[in-house]
């Protein structure tokens, strides 16, 4: 990036920024012409002055110029006007002012949508160049940049960049030629009041700049102690573990508030010195009138200056402050703009990034094949660590490709440090590493990215699904259009270009299947599931299947199927005489095991405002309510659930954990409850507000008879529930709210999850052991049924959360594991991968991974040596000295050659049981 | 049946008699009301102990295991409190419960439960006086059994 932000901008934007000048200049002449109008209609139409010749009439928008003498002389008309009268030449005027304006407003409209588009054009490119240099940050620089205040260079400190874009030369420009205009004036009248106004303006010129100095520097450290406490708070943010566990609270508020306060305290001194170089201009542009008075009145008086000549001076002075002013102001907006990009290039220094990617193809072609049978040769090998310290001193060694690697931890980080190289996660370090004669770092990203693969200790997964995040690794490019609408696609591809961004789409598919060896998505998950049930994710798998909601367009074949699957567990459970552990939906009835709520709605909500408590405020079906006159007894529910919630749980201090598990009523709601009771008693209902009615209502929603007890609903109200489900669905059709999805035997509920359309009906809670029997006879129908991979493919739906942190640690490792394995690389690197999974399971994992990448080179960081048994191929550490010792039985898996290797199943039978699957 | 008769039946059992009507509510609120079909099992003999049960309405046997088989050492009626010595002394099942008939119950968790003790200490008061009154009991047995031996 250019470190002068004009340079940049001048480069990227030129031809936009003479363009907007061009209509600047084309709006002058009018709106010169628009300040002499109004003299015009006064002097001429109103008071009429072009009527003193005592003639009836005027000649009216004659469009003729004369030509000056150098072309001949002459007049040239274009247009001979309207002969008009006094009443004419005023409408006539008037009529014209009024087109002036709409013009004005016209060319304002115009040149501020293209400033506020240049402006915001160049912002884009300026975010998506900062991103484009995020990417660049070579795997050590990475180890000290703050996400939080690169997030915040991106997000915060370009944007005022962006609103200065568009007044970057237009500005200076017009202002500059205004006050030389009015400059030239004042000369022309007086040269040496002239004189004096120049040297004014030059002290100005001097001064201000140099007390801004100090401006300057305080503003870039302003900048940098914001950007820090942004990089700070999301440090507590992801340290919050910490702050709780160690009740370090207090120190980091006051490490916050000193943060603040030093913020405050540069802004303060800021803010005075800003002020004060203020004060400072307005005295010095104030200070030019002065010396006009004084000088020239004294001129005047002493008879060398005429008194027309001083006012037409002063007058002509009015016109220069204010554009000298706001280029005063344009120069500090410029300085601030380039002390932020100061800011913003430093971080991004070079030293800091790697050489930009190449989009080199070739090089892709002459890599290729290397990793799969290439020879790696590491010759004198040096890594030292951060400190410089030598972590590796010298590595000598070379090994045919395909082969098993391990390399034998001694405790320190020498074997983590090889399997970085490798992997290509570290790029300092002296010597060479090849792959079959090619420098390893010197691979191009598009052959590493497809044919490598690194997995580190930390698992690192982007919010999504357990599908996304197993098919990041395959994304290197769109293959096929997603047949966007070609005029949108269009727009973007062209605002793109302007911009210097990308002009693929995330929309595309951006898997190539073929290259993978997969006809299509379905056959990709079902490698997906494959690698996730080596892993162990079995079981987990179908847990998040069944509570995942399916996609009933993507699977119209699984919805039918789920169908058969309610009426075989039905038919099942009857059989069984089971019939009474699950209470199915049945429109006609009412659901004992399911809330009040649930039962009015019969149907699950998509909106949030019939989720939860919200659902009580709810307009459409508080309508419903009122209609079918069941208000006022669920709010009589509520008060009775209220005053025996207030009861029994008073007494219990605030967070107490029953109060979380059992109370219709957090802890903190408590006394409001007892004082909406209190109002209630004192006047007989007319004392509760609306607010308390919607509350009391909630509380009667949540209640379900079985669980809670507490005796408040006989049959009638029962049946009044159930009749009001058809006024509920008939209110929120009517007003066109579709905020709930109802309950159908024949059809599959979209928004519920697998296991409750499969149930179709609530468990009975209060048959003992009912959940365990229940899930027992589900698994087994879906077994029957051979659903399971079905339920496991909508288990690739289910969201990982921020960095994964909705899955297990092991979870999260495996996924971190399959997403490597899946795109299968010709050289794996596993570093710390099985750490996550314990000792025992780790040592099983490497055995199954030796399997699976039976005919490729697998390259395993193993803790100690007995780890390594098994590997055909050994490097050991000894401070810092690299050993490699190889089998005589050859580089592969035993019993498995290069040759007979390639052709087995892809799946391996052992006892009739699935023990690895070939990747 | 509603929160209230689970009150009246928990009064009933020596251990809750002392007991504030309140706390009580609390308790049985607290707890899961089940229903055992005929021959199913509370728990079993070597069990971690998770629960204690209430008998509000039905019966049930209680079963030791020896190497003959399972044998019927008892009977319980309604208002009986069973399985409570397991959650408090931490200690497997000792014995095996099955239902004789439909057989409906209360359901106290153990954690629940110890959470109110922890909480209320005038309910550990009432059962600890239970615990003595039992030891008592078990005492004068014993003393009895020596004697007429």
């Amino acid at each position: 990036m250019d470190k002068n932000l004009f340079r940049y901008i001048w480069r990227h934007s030129r031809r936009d920024q003479l363009i907007v000048c061009a209509v600047v200049l084309a709006s002058l002449p009018f709106y010169f012409l628009s300040l002499d109008l109004p003299r015009r209609i006064v002097n001429e139409a109103i008071q009429g002055r072009a009527f003193e010749g005592g003639q009836r009439t005027v000649t009216f928008l004659d469009l003729s110029f004369d030509l000056p003498a150098f072309l001949g002389g002459g007049t040239v008309t274009l247009f001979d006007g309207f002969e008009v009268g006094r009443y004419g030449l005023l409408y006539g005027l008037s009529a014209i002012f009024l087109l002036l304006v709409m013009v004005n407003g016209g060319f304002k409209y115009v040149i501020n949508i293209a400033k506020g588009a240049l402006g915001e054009r160049m912002l884009r490119r300026i975010r998506f160049d900062l991103f484009n240099l995020i990417l660049r940050f070579t795997p050590e620089a990475l180890r000290h940049v703050r996400p939080a205040e690169a997030a915040t260079i991106v997000k915060d400190e370009v944007e005022p960049i962006g609103g200065f874009v568009g007044d970057a030369f237009i500005l200076p420009a017009f202002l500059g030629t205004q006050a030389l205009t009015a400059l030239f004036f004042i000369m022309v009248q007086s040269f040496w009041l002239g004189l004096m106004a120049l040297g004014v303006i030059a002290l100005q010129f001097t001064v201000i700049p140099r007390l801004r100095r100090e401006l300057l520097r305080l503003g870039r450290e302003r900048q940098l102690a914001s950007r820090r406490l942004a990089g700070r708070v999301s440090e507590v943010l992801e340290g919050m573990e910490l702050v709780q566990v160690h009740n370090a609270y207090a120190w980091e508020r006051a490490e916050i508030g000193h943060r603040l306060f030093h913020i405050f305290d540069l802004r303060f001194r800021i803010y005075k010195r800003k002020f004060m170089v203020k004060f400072l201009n307005n005295f010095l542009a104030q200070f030019t009138p002065f010396l006009f008075y004084a000088v020239g009145g004294y001129f005047a008086l002493q008879g060398t200056l005429s008194i027309g000549q001083l006012v037409a001076v002063i007058a002509a002075y009015r016109e220069l402050p204010p554009p000298l002013k706001e280029l005063i102001d344009w120069d500090q907006q410029r300085l601030d703009v380039q002390v932020k990009w100061d800011q913003i290039v430093q971080f991004f220094s070079g030293d800091r990034l790697m050489p930009p990617e190449q989009e080199a193809k070739a090089a892709v072609a002459i890599g290729a094949g290397v990793l799969a049978a290439g020879t790696l040769s590491v010759t004198g090998l040096r890594v030292a660590d951060g400190h410089g310290d030598a972590i590796i001193k010298d590595a000598d060694f070379s090994l045919q490709l395909p082969a098993h690697l391990a390399l034998v931890s001694d405790g320190t980080a020498a074997a983590s440090a090889l399997a970085r190289i490798l992997g290509r996660r570290a790029v300092e370090h002296q010597g060479r590493v090849d792959i079959g004669g090619l420098e390893l770092s010197a691979l191009t990203p598009a052959l590493t990215g497809r044919h490598l693969g690194y997995v580190g200790l930390d698992p690192i997964l982007f919010p999504g699904t357990l599908r996304d995040n197993l098919a990041y690794g395959l994304r290197a490019r769109p293959v096929a259009s997603a047949g966007e609408d070609p005029r949108l696609a269009a727009r973007r591809i062209a605002e793109a270009a302007r911009t210097g961004n990308p002009i693929e789409s995330v929309s595309d598919e951006w898997i190539d299947f073929a290259a993978l060896g997969v006809s299509d998505a379905d056959e990709l998950d079902a490698r997906f599931l494959d690698l996730l049930r080596m892993l162990g994710l079995e079981e987990d798998l179908y847990r998040f299947g069944l509570s995942g909601t399916i996609d009933v367009k993507r699977h119209p074949h699984l919805a039918e199927r789920i169908i058969e699957a309610r009426r075989v567990l039905r038919a099942r459970m009857e059989e069984a005489g089971l019939r009474g552990l699950i209470e199915p939906f049945d429109p006609t009835r009412y659901n004992a095991q399911a809330s009040v709520g649930e039962n009015i709605l019969f149907g699950v909500p998509t909106d949030r405002d019939l989720t939860g408590r919200a659902m009580a405020s709810h307009p459409g079906l508080r309508a419903a309510l009122d209609a079918d006159d069941l208000t006022d007894a669920l709010v009589d529910m509520g008060v009775s659930i209220a005053g025996t919630m207030t009861e029994i749980f008073r007494g219990l201090p605030t967070g107490h954990p029953l109060f979380e598990q059992f109370s219709f009523i957090g802890a903190d709601e408590l006394p409001e409850f007892e004082q909406i009771l209190r109002r209630r008693s004192r006047r007989n209902r007319g004392g509760l507000t609306e607010v308390d009615r919607a509350k009391l209502l909630s509380l009667a929603l949540f209640y379900i008879e079985p669980r809670h007890r507490l005796g408040l609903l006989d049959d009638t109200m029962r049946r009044k529930l159930v009749a009001a489900r058809r006024t509920v669905h008939l209110t929120l059709e009517a007003t066109g709210e579709h905020g709930v999805e109802f309950y159908d035997v024949e059809r599959v509920c979209v928004a519920a999850p697998l296991r409750d359309n499969l149930l179709f009906g609530r468990v009975n809670h209060t048959a003992a052991n009912a959940q365990a029997q229940v899930v027992s006879l589900l698994t087994q129908i879906v077994d029957e049924m051979h659903l399971k991979a079905d339920v496991e493919r909508v288990g690739l739906d289910h969201e990982v959360g921020p960095g994964g942190r909705l899955l297990t640690a092991q979870q999260r490792a495996a996924v971190h594991l399959a997403r490597a394995l899946v795109k299968r690389p010709d050289l794996l690197v596993l570093d710390g991968a099985l750490a996550p999974f314990g000792p025992a399971r780790a040592r099983e994992l490497c055995r199954v991974l030796r399997d699976a990448m039976a005919d490729r080179t697998l390259v395993v960081v193993v803790p100690s040596a007995a780890d390594a048994e098994g590997f055909p191929a050994r490097v050991y550490f000894e401070a810092g000295q690299a050993r490699l010792e190889t089998d005589d039985t050859g580089l592969l898996p035993p019993g498995r050659s290069d040759e007979d290797g390639r052709g087995q199943p892809a799946l391996e039978e052992q006892d009739g049981r699935r023990i690895g699957v070939r990747v | 049946m509603t929160l209230d008769t689970e009150v009246q039946s928990l009064r009933q059992v020596p251990m809750f008699r002392d007991i504030d009507p309140s706390r009580l509510k609390l308790l049985a609120f607290t707890s899961e009301r089940v229903q055992f079909a005929s021959g199913q099992r509370f728990f079993s003999q070597g069990d971690a102990a998770d629960a204690a049960y209430v008998i509000l309405e039905g019966g049930a046997e209680v079963l030791l295991g020896t190497p003959a088989g399972e044998i019927k050492v008892a009977e319980m009626g309604a208002n009986a409190l069973v399985g409570e010595m397991g959650i408090l002394s931490d200690t497997p099942r000792s014995a095996t419960i099955v239902a004789k008939g439909t057989t409906v119950a209360l359901r106290i968790d153990k954690r629940v439960f110890l959470e109110l003790l922890t909480q209320f200490p005038q309910m550990s008061i009432a059962v600890m006086r239970e615990l003595a009154k039992r030891l008592e009991r078990t005492n004068a047995q014993l003393a009895a059994a020596q004697s007429a031996a």
